[in-house]
């Protein structure tokens, strides 16, 4: 039947082999348990009397943030919750009773919250208050060995010392959404986890890698019932699973002016709107503040639903930063930038005059000068310190839209200025195809007169607006502004620098930029001027007020005084500025919405943040302030 | 004269298969219920009599084998190895859904499992094989080719069931077939080759998640340590914190506290690593190598090369079981999911241990008879 002619004992010397191999197999499996067993055995005992291991995260402390001066924007402070831990809660009546009475909070208030978590765990504690203060947190220690089942659990909070000041800009930060989990992970490669606190808008947002550092994590051994029981130390028994101490974040420091701020926001006081000013020759933001704003402390964790309440009902929208998220027709801040394409296309000049009586007919439609009976014969000079219309029409008359929106572009108009924050707009400049695109009609000359005066569909961001005038000031570099000035790690080691950025440099006929800024100088400085009533004491500020129309106005209501509107038909104020006017330094835009005028809402803002820089900053410029300031408090005393 | 013969076969009758069997199944079986007794379940609890059910009807058929003659088996080998395909092919096709796997034809209140007796049916064909055919010197890689399609066809069907851990095996019973027969240094160091990149192939294109997933939680248990490392993690501390001479009978904690899942089935060493420590398993370890060295003795007794080839073929189903399921628990290999022979709770395996104890004893029986 079979045909090998090989017999059995061919095999034997393989059988031998694997023999061999069965016996060094088994001595390779004894080996092993050797090596768990008794050599590694100790340890694996008490692993598995804690029956378990778990990871602990050990949260990071995010970065600081300093003022240009090194003072605190933001900070990192120790808070405290109340908790509850119902396992240990051995009397539960008087121990509560206790808690009450120490946080200030009733009993079935806390009975609620507990009953709240009743289906987790009783060894998981229940946090009853969150944020107590540093007297209650005293109280609790002292008598905690009175109450069983509660305590005191610290936490790193988020303290921004300037609350409302600047809260746009510094942002906040509150716990990772279901949702921002997958998406920022593939947005920043970084591992977000549930329970993570990430900048929600501004700062905290934007370099929110940079300020989180990492993690660090720590091995605590477990009991069946999930306890913890201590911590173990790093071994390298189970790769992956060792101890790591934190990294803290990196510290940023700004080019923002903390005191700056403040002044900035106190001029603001009461109104709704926003100042920014810039260094006229780096785009450093020296100034950014918006109102309505918010406390950004309220929000790190857990914010009262009374507190969000409060701010997503109010109408001014206090979330939302208007020097950047919110854009506004620039009104006659606009007609800077109407001269500057008139100059420079030469269709005016310096001799050119018109003749204003107080409206003039285009087509079938009236256009009126803001002034009822006319500034009369004017030239540029006049018409942008007066700020006449009808000198803008007639320039618009023989202005190309697009040209225009050439001049305008190259300024950053229409365009993101590429600041380094969160939903930042736009704006907009208008063009022939825009129009088509959009609405489908095509471009009116009429349209170019409102255009020009910067009505109708132009609109742009207060930080546009300082951008452009910063250029024309510092002779014609478009910057990038930006507000930080370098990132430092805690050794103190600089990690990373900010240096000014120039976008575009124009090179208008210098002709143009004299006739321009004297202008400009003018309608601060000489009488008649928009914003004569509001020239800075010792400091040669220049500047353009602009009114921003909210609705348009039938032509019987033209004229009504502004302040006798309904609120929210009343125009906004705008002023945007540069001092000082032979020397620029620094550039400010200040808008004040539904502030009727330019002069009297905004500029005193203006003036405010400029005379505080120039004070603090160029000491010649100080001693003449302060002189003038004296002669005019004497001269308001003999009053 | 077949009463006569009957008689002399019963005279001579190799009762130490089954023996050495029933003593290892006999640790087991305590292991078995320290590992289950304190279950949730009531079902769980009283799986340890179901398995005492399961092993004396194992035994039972293995007994009823051990009358069949070593010729008749060779007779056979070929249908039974074509028809065992077509089962697993049957069982590919509308398997039942179970444990997410298909690997199971249900006949009345048995569940038949071809993937078992698959191991048993590659034995009978490859020795048959070998057995058929003229070799006078060690075989090359031409020799190879057919009896490596005998092996890797159903290997391939049984991990697409998808069931790694027991495709491998019967890889790894081929290999140690072959090796018997005779190969070439030159031949292994290929095979090894091959082998090689064709697991690296079958790693990136052949396998599903999970098994990919147990692979790299071998390869990094610590990585998630409540995740896929969990098994590993827990079983490694299971059996170390047995130290030299264990907790003691039903005092495991990994277990009873059910830090240890599957712990009635591919775990069963841990929890007997945990509750007898190293000298324990000394001992058992020391059951399972008299038990392969009986086998290879016997392999080396008879005078018939198919008998000799089946023995060994037995012998490393039982060696490959018990090596791979020792490794996974102790994290020196995967966790692919296999029994440990004679520990673990399970009919189809115990069943498969059982027929191939009876055909050892078969072939120590008939050696002398003729």
């Amino acid at each position: 039947m079979l045909y090998t002619e090989n017999s059995v004992k061919d095999y034997k010397p393989r059988a031998m082999v694997i023999g061999n191999i069965v016996a060094l197999s088994f001595a390779v499996i004894l080996g092993r348990l050797w090596y768990l067993q008794i050599y590694n055995g100790e340890k694996f005992f008490r692993y598995s009397l804690a029956n378990s291991l778990r990871k602990e995260n050990i949260k990071a402390p995010r970065g600081l943030v300093f003022s240009r001066n090194n003072k605190l924007l933001i900070h990192n402070v120790p808070r405290f919750d109340a908790i509850i831990i119902p396992q240990y809660l051995s009397n539960r009546k008087t121990s509560l009773k206790k808690l009450a009475k120490i946080i200030d909070m009733p009993v079935e208030a806390i009975e609620k919250t507990l009953r709240k978590r009743s289906s987790q765990p009783r060894y998981m504690s229940v946090i009853i208050k969150k944020n107590i203060t540093k007297k209650e947190v005293a109280i609790m220690e002292t008598e905690n060995f009175k109450i069983p089942g509660v305590s005191v659990r610290q936490f790193i909070g988020r303290e921004y010392p300037d609350k409302e000041i600047g809260a746009h800009l510094l942002g906040y930060i509150s716990e990772i959404n279901d949702k921002q989990i997958p998406r920022l992970r593939k947005k920043f490669g970084h591992k977000y986890r549930p329970g993570d606190h990430i900048g929600q808008a501004g700062i905290e947002e934007i370099l929110d890698l940079h300020l989180r550092g990492e993690d660090g994590q720590q091995i605590v051994e477990v009991d069946a019932l999930g306890r913890a029981r201590r911590y173990v130390s790093t071994d390298n028994l189970f790769k992956g699973i060792i101890n790591r101490s934190f990294k803290r974040g990196d510290n940023l420091r700004l080019t923002i002016d903390k005191d700056l701020q403040k002044t900035a926001y106190d001029s603001l006081e009461g109104k709704v709107g926003s100042a920014v000013a810039v260094n006229v020759e780096t785009g450093e933001i020296l100034v950014m503040v918006s109102r309505p704003s918010f406390d950004p402390s309220q929000f790190g964790r857990g914010i009262t639903r009374k507190y969000w309440n409060s701010l997503i009902t109010n109408e001014n929208n206090p979330l939302l930063d208007r020097n950047i998220q919110e854009h506004y027709s620039p009104g006659s801040t606009f007609k800077t930038i109407t001269a500057l394409a008139g100059l420079e296309e030469g269709l005016i000049d310096e001799k050119t005059e018109i003749n204003c009586k107080g409206h003039i007919k285009f087509g079938t439609r009236k256009f009126h000068c803001w002034k009822k009976n006319g500034h009369g014969k004017v030239n540029i000079y006049k018409a942008i310190k007066e700020s006449c219309d009808i000198y803008f029409y007639k320039l618009a008359q023989i202005l190309d839209v697009d040209v225009l929106a050439k001049y305008a572009n190259m300024l950053g108009l229409g365009m993101k200025t590429g600041i380094s924050l969160p939903r930042e707009i736009p704006g907009l400049i208008p063009t022939k195809k825009w129009k088509k695109e959009y609405t489908g009609e095509s471009w009116q000359r009429g349209e170019t007169l409102s255009v020009a005066i910067g009505q109708s569909f132009v609109l742009a961001t207060p930080l546009q607006l300082v951008m452009s005038y910063a250029a024309l000031a510092n002779g014609g570099k478009v910057l990038r502004p930006y507000y930080l000035k370098d990132i430092f790690n805690n050794a103190g080691e600089i990690v990373e620098k900010t240096s000014p950025k120039i976008i575009r440099e124009l090179s208008f006929k210098p002709k143009t930029l004299k006739i321009l800024k004297k202008a400009l100088f003018s309608a601060v400085n000489e009488k008649k001027g928009t914003a004569y009533w509001f020239r800075g004491r010792g400091i040669k500020m220049a500047g353009k007020t602009g009114t921003s129309q909210v609705v348009r106005l039938s032509s019987d209501k033209i004229y009504t005084k502004c302040e006798e509107m309904e609120y929210k038909f009343r125009h906004h104020g705008m002023f945007v500025s540069y001092a000082p006017a032979d020397d620029p330094k620094i550039a400010v835009s200040v808008v004040v919405e539904h502030g009727c005028h330019g002069s009297t809402a905004a500029a005193p803002v203006a003036r405010d943040i400029i005379t505080h820089y120039m004070k603090k900053y160029h000491s010649d410029i100080r001693a003449k302030i302060i002189a003038e300031e004296k002669i005019l408090a004497q001269r308001n005393k003999k009053q | 004269m077949i009463a006569a013969n009957f008689w002399s076969l019963i005279k001579k009758y190799d009762f130490s298969f089954f023996v050495i069997i029933a003593a290892i199944f006999m640790v087991g079986i305590l292991n078995l219920h320290s590992a289950t007794h304190s279950s949730h379940s009531q079902a769980a609890v009283n799986l340890y009599q179901t398995q005492i059910l399961l092993f004396g009807f194992s035994i039972f058929a293995g007994m009823l084998i051990s009358f069949i003659r070593p010729s008749t088996m060779a007779r056979f080998s070929w249908p039974i190895y074509w028809i065992n395909i077509g089962l697993l092919l049957l069982v590919l096709l509308l398997g039942m859904k179970g444990m997410g796997a298909k690997r199971w034809i249900v006949m009345g209140p048995f569940r038949l499992q071809p993937s078992e007796i698959m191991k048993i049916s590659l034995i009978l064909a490859l020795a048959r094989f070998f057995t058929s055919k003229r070799y006078f010197s060690e075989l090359n890689l031409k020799n190879l080719i057919m009896p490596a399609f005998f092996a890797l066809f159903p290997a391939l069907l049984i991990i697409m069931q998808p069931d790694l851990g027991t495709g491998l095996v019967i890889l790894l019973i081929f290999f140690m077939v072959v090796f018997y027969v005779g190969l070439k240094w030159k031949t292994i160091m290929i095979l090894g080759i091959i082998g090689l990149i064709s697991g690296l192939g079958m790693y990136q294109f052949g396998l599903k998640g999970y098994q990919k997933k147990r692979i790299t939680a071998f390869l990094n248990p610590g990585m998630e340590p409540k995740g896929l490392g969990y098994n590993a993690i827990q079983s490694k501390i299971a059996i170390g914190s047995g130290k030299l001479f264990g907790k003691g009978f039903k005092k495991s904690t990994q277990a009873s506290l059910n830090y240890l899942p599957e712990n009635h089935t591919d775990f069963v060493f841990s929890i007997f690593n945990e509750e007898h420590g190293f000298f324990g398993s000394l001992l058992l370890i020391g059951l399972y190598l008299v038990l392969f060295f009986r086998f290879l003795w016997l392999a080396q007794s008879v005078t018939d090369v198919y008998d000799s080839i089946v023995v060994i073929g037995v012998m490393s189903v039982f060696f490959w079981h018990t090596l791979v399921n020792m490794g996974m628990v102790t994290g020196l290999l995967p966790i692919v999911g296999l029994p440990l022979p004679l520990m673990s709770y399970g009919g189809s395996s115990l069943l498969t241990f059982g027929i191939c104890a009876g055909m050892a004893t078969s072939i120590s029986n008939y050696r002398n008879i003729f």
